[in-house]
């Protein structure tokens, strides 16, 4: 599976360089670049709609297909087997949402329904093609795992074509997507033929997922389509710069894992180009600096620290209410029975000026006794 | 019939019987993507244990491989609960992720394993046989038979020490926690189940039929009754008619045993989905189009209602008044008639003294929301429905 004969070459500068003068490379490094790019685009549609696990469906929903076509035509020219697994795909599309309108059946177990039999069916089919005497099956199987050194030219301007006219249309429907996406209900009432723009966007979920199939095969397909648009989710709350980041996530984890892949023995493409988008959901995650974990933490941990500091300032000013002179010192010992008290906290009192400290006495400032009494009536404006 | 045949049948039975147990409570608790997301994510760990045990049939690899399992499952539910994403988003990123360090663990170590990932999704029933269990020397049988066999056992023990906990956890969580039973304890009993059941049976069927064995004939099931006990049962029954079923036609195909008994599963299914007795699609559709004549009618006998004019009561009005089409209005016309609502003279058409009363208790009940009765209603006037 790995594409071995690129074995050895480590120097950055010089993959560089094969990759605009090998063909091989040439052509998987933007085929898996031009796949991440319109997966990503549509995934994000797929994500927003709650419709993640529909590409897994999908993806083993088209091998049935795939093995028909095959049947049929006899030809292993990988565009009739697309066209094959395009339909076998949109029939999988279409029985789930039937199973999920018609009856009580929940959406996983639909999913899951079609997802198993539809390819226990197409295995069905291709150990049923390979006891066929004369049968020029081989690279058959290539579409369950995806063999992406298997891509030639014609196979990279299909799938720029088919990118082209998605974005096109895309950018035609925009408004309708949109709307669509967000308020379905809202939609009808506006007149919009919702159906029809559900049927055009899944469609084109269908032909990107059928597209890659090749490439990284029937498993990993559904990651290639949900890993970029949920690491491209983390950075915005705007659709079009989330299709758009979308569709860099998707790209860049394409050329990184075509890179990775032929620079090691052994390593397939598909498994390498998913691993790679992982790790951009990853640092997504954990780094995006409005919903990401690691600023999360940081800003519980400083409101924490705030309140606490907040909390002390008002049992000061509990204490310091009971005498005439705001300012008369009280023992630090006081403030051990206190749980938000600690020394670092006093510290940070004393630098903003709020408390005064006299050995192990402390006594509130002006500035400190107007700050805490007005702790809890306003809102303060300087926040750590 | 060989002994060889009468063992695959028996290994895919009990498959068959040891899936659609988890499955079936997979389906009831919305969580059947899980154990898809399962058998791809136990890869990983179905290599390590083999680079420790050399043996695919050991229990310290079926162990191992159910542990990646549930790794899978606590990582979506961690991931989920983030909020960063949707559970569906949670289990589609995980087991991708897990199952491609498992090819490339694979792919990297060629030359020691002997592990297709091939035969990992797909398995392949015709060999299990071969593999036989040797106790000092003498031979007992197939490896998987034993292995499935005494994972059967334990899922058919688990179910009927913790039946009612599974039950009440599974439709009322807040009743089970109350009640002082764990939902979480149970949540991932069941994982763990489902996680040693996928592992123990994808070496003789492999991963997709795992999938497959517990959700379709638990959907099918579901499709049938809602009583859960018989729903094990007719769950049971589906899957191991498809195992058998579905291993004489991959004989008479000669093609692979597993994609065979999963489109037996998938004929099953779709004969249930057709043709189930209230809740397939054909009862659903006719029964949607019979509201939507009633429906019709109701509307029609309020119309009579609110007009005394002659005109606004002849036939012919009624397709150009309430815009319907001419067979539906006939349709309507015919039922009213039937069920002795209306009669009509001289082409005017008027209510009876039985269309009055059904009318005003419709009414009564459209004023006071109580939409839910005119179902009881209507079987108490209807002599035939529509």
């Amino acid at each position: 599976m790995g594409d071995s004969h690129f074995a050895g070459i480590m120097d950055i500068t010089e993959y560089i360089k094969l990759v605009f003068t090998d063909y091989t490379l040439r052509t998987i490094t933007l085929g898996t670049a031009i796949l991440g790019a319109v997966t990503g685009m549509l995934g994000s549609f797929a994500v927003l709609r709650k419709q993640s696990l529909l590409g897994d469906a999908i993806s083993h929903a088209a091998l049935p297909g795939i093995a028909i076509a095959f049947l049929i035509t006899g030809a292993k020219d990988s565009n009739t087997l697309l066209i094959g697994a395009l339909i076998s795909g949109l029939i999988g599309t279409f029985w789930i949402r039937g199973i999920v309108t018609k009856t009580h059946l929940k959406s996983d177990t639909a999913l899951g329904l079609i997802l198993s039999l539809f390819f226990g069916f197409g295995m069905l089919l291709l150990t049923f093609i390979q006891k066929q005497p004369n049968a020029n099956q081989a690279g058959l199987d290539k579409y369950l795992f995806g063999q992406a050194a298997t891509l030639v030219e014609s196979d990279v301007w299909l799938m720029a074509i088919v990118t082209g006219i998605c974005l096109l249309v895309m950018l035609t429907f925009w408004k309708e997507f949109k709307i669509l996406l967000f308020d379905a209900d809202y939609t009808k009432t506006l007149g919009f033929n919702t159906k029809l723009i559900d049927i055009l966007i899944t469609t084109f979920i269908v032909l990107a997922i059928v597209l890659g199939l090749q490439t990284v095969g029937v498993v990993l397909m559904s990651a290639m389509l949900l890993a970029p648009a949920a690491a491209a989710r983390q950075w915005t709350n705007s659709l079009s710069t989330m299709v758009f980041l979308a569709a860099i996530f998707g790209a860049f984890s394409g050329v990184f894992g075509t890179a990775i892949s032929a620079s090691q023995d052994n390593l397939s493409t598909g498994p390498v180009i998913v691993l790679v988008a992982g790790v951009f959901v990853v640092f997504s995650f954990i780094f995006s600096p409005s919903r990401g974990l690691l600023f999360k933490q940081i800003r519980f941990i400083k409101n924490r620290r705030d309140l606490e500091l907040h909390k002390t300032l008002a049992f000061m000013h509990h204490i310091a209410e009971t005498h005439e002179n705001i300012s008369h010192p009280h023992t630090i010992k006081l403030l051990n029975n206190f749980q938000g008290y600690t020394r670092s906290t006093l510290q940070k009192l004393v630098d903003k000026d709020y408390v005064h400290l006299n050995g192990n006495m402390w006594s509130l400032t002006k500035t400190g006794f107007e700050a805490a009494a007005n702790l809890y009536t306003k809102q303060s404006t300087e926040d750590e | 019939m060989s002994n060889a045949q009468l063992e695959i049948q028996l290994i895919a039975s009990l498959v068959a019987v040891a899936c659609a147990i988890p499955g079936t409570f997979l389906v009831l608790r919305k969580m059947a993507m899980i154990s898809d997301a399962i058998s791809h994510s136990i890869l990983p760990g179905i290599v390590v244990g083999f680079f420790i045990t050399q043996d695919l049939n050991s229990p310290l690899l079926i162990l191992l491989a159910a542990l990646t399992g549930i790794i899978t499952v606590v990582l979506v539910e961690y991931i989920q609960k983030t909020g960063l994403v949707k559970e569906d988003t949670a289990i589609g990123l995980v087991f991708p992720a897990l199952f491609s360090i498992g090819v490339i663990l694979i792919a990297q170590n060629a030359n020691d394993v002997h592990l297709d990932v091939d035969a990992v999704l797909l398995g392949e029933l015709a060999f299990a046989p071969f593999d036989r269990l040797l106790i000092g020397g003498a031979d007992v049988g197939p490896k998987s038979l034993w292995v499935v066999g005494t994972i059967l056992l334990i899922t058919v023990a688990l179910l009927i020490l913790f039946f009612k906990e599974l039950k009440i956890s599974t439709f009322d969580k807040g009743l089970a926690a109350s009640l002082g039973f764990s939902p979480a304890i149970i949540h991932y009993g069941l994982m763990s189940v489902s996680s040693v059941t996928t592992v123990g049976a994808f070496d003789a069927v492999g991963a997709i039929l795992v999938v497959a064995l517990m959700i379709a004939p638990a959907a099918a099931a579901y499709l049938l009754t809602t009583d859960l006990k018989k729903m094990l049962a007719l769950a049971i029954g589906f899957g191991i008619f498809s195992a058998i079923f579905g291993y004489w036609v991959a004989h008479w195909l000669d093609a692979s045993i597993a994609g065979s008994i999963t489109s037996v599963l998938g004929l099953v299914f779709l004969v249930v989905y057709l043709f189930a007795p209230s809740k397939g699609i054909i009862a659903v559709m006719y029964r949607e189009k019979q509201q939507r004549t009633e429906v019709s009618l109701l509307t029609f006998l309020l119309h009579l209602k609110n007009h005394d004019e002659l005109e606004e009561r002849h036939v012919n009005h009624l397709r150009e008044h309430i815009n319907w089409q001419k067979v539906r209005a006939k349709t309507v016309l015919d039922l009213a008639q039937k069920n002795n609502m209306i009669h009509i003279e001289k082409n005017i058409v008027s209510l009876t003294t039985k269309g009055d009363e059904f009318t005003s208790k419709a009414i009564d009940y459209i004023m006071t929301n109580e939409d839910a009765q005119i179902e009881d209603m209507k079987d108490d006037f209807f002599l035939f429905r529509g």
